[in-house]
């Protein structure tokens, strides 16, 4: 049995709802903040994820971080070595998707080269009569930049905890394969 | 000379960052490289050794794979506290095999030796092997 740890970076633009996604996770759906309230810094939020099929899990510590421009620049200093990456936009607000390329840019700047799995999520797909950005639009972009892409709604409890899920999948095959690795060496 | 970095001489890891059942920290000094320990994700990590007695240290090997920023740190205390930095290096990226580090020290005495690993080349390093020449 292993238990791994995963840093995962939260970001995209302000009010897509990143802590509400970050809250309902962590809550298992018991938590949906009704009234809006900006992330001023980085909450930390901290959950164990088990891997279907093993005896493993992988606990993410996840890095809300203010969406806010005034913040980010102090957030980053805290994005060093991530383990992997959640981004998220609105899908009912065209520009909040049009952001998520400097975003990526941003994080990607704090990789050092490691290979980050990452998946870009479109929230408040309950919002359907006033979506801006369609699914299949976001789905190229992500698999252009090599992200997962799904849709969850953290006000409806709906999918909010499979791109969390498909993250700690990903950093586990990565320990495996770095495992496989070493033995090959030793 | 003898390596006292070894179970077989009395040696333990106290503390390891990380634990895979699987991949045990006991592996570090039990002499040989085929073993190793893995970290488990996120940096910084790092394991203490713990001497039967006090060491004189002249060299530190270690057989890593991955590791990119090492520090090392001693105690002469007996609870393991009080760490003093002794050594600190950029270690080069290998490919297919184990990296080979050496640290000289002039026989510096320690019951306890902290190895901090502050970043890698991967998400995950594995340590194989840490020998200690000194006298006792």
């Amino acid at each position: 049995m292993v238990k791994l740890r995963a840093k995962c970076i939260l970001v995209g633009d302000p009010a897509v709802g990143k802590s509400a996604l970050s809250q309902m996770f962590r809550s298992d759906g018991a938590h949906f903040q009704k009234n809006y309230s900006m992330t001023a810094g980085v909450e930390l939020v901290v959950k164990s994820v088990n891997i279907p099929d093993s005896i493993d899990s992988v606990e993410l510590f996840i890095f809300d971080s203010a969406g806010k421009e005034t913040f980010t620049e102090s957030c980053e200093k805290l994005w060093g070595q991530p383990s992997v990456l959640c981004l998220v936009f609105d899908v009912s607000s065209e520009v909040s998707f049009r952001s998520c390329g400097r975003w990526l840019e941003r994080v990607r700047a704090h990789c050092q080269g490691l290979q980050v799995p990452g998946v870009l999520v479109g929230n408040k797909s309950d919002l359907s009569s006033r979506r801006e950005v369609e699914t299949a639009v976001a789905q190229e972009w992500a698999q252009s930049q090599g992200l997962e892409y799904h849709e969850t709604s953290a006000k409806e409890m709906e999918n909010c905890e499979a791109p969390f899920l498909s993250l700690a999948q990903a950093f586990y095959a990565l320990y495996q394969g770095q495992l496989q690795t070493i033995q090959a060496l030793a | 000379m003898i390596d006292t970095a070894l179970s077989s001489s009395g040696t333990q890891v106290v503390l390891a960052a990380s634990s895979d059942e699987n991949y045990p920290p006991e592996n570090i000094i039990d002499g040989n490289t085929e073993m190793f320990w893995i970290s488990t994700g996120m940096f910084p990590q790092e394991f203490i050794l713990r001497f039967s007695n006090t060491v004189k240290i002249t060299l530190i090997t270690i057989h890593c794979y991955n590791v990119k920023n090492l520090k090392i740190e001693k105690s002469t205390s007996n609870d393991a506290t009080d760490f003093q930095n002794i050594a600190e290096k950029e270690f080069e990226h290998t490919d297919g095999h184990l990296q080979t580090n050496d640290f000289s020290l002039n026989g510096t005495s320690a019951t306890h030796l902290r190895f901090i690993i502050t970043s890698g080349y991967d998400h995950f390093v594995s340590v194989h092997k840490v020998t200690v020449e000194g006298v006792n």
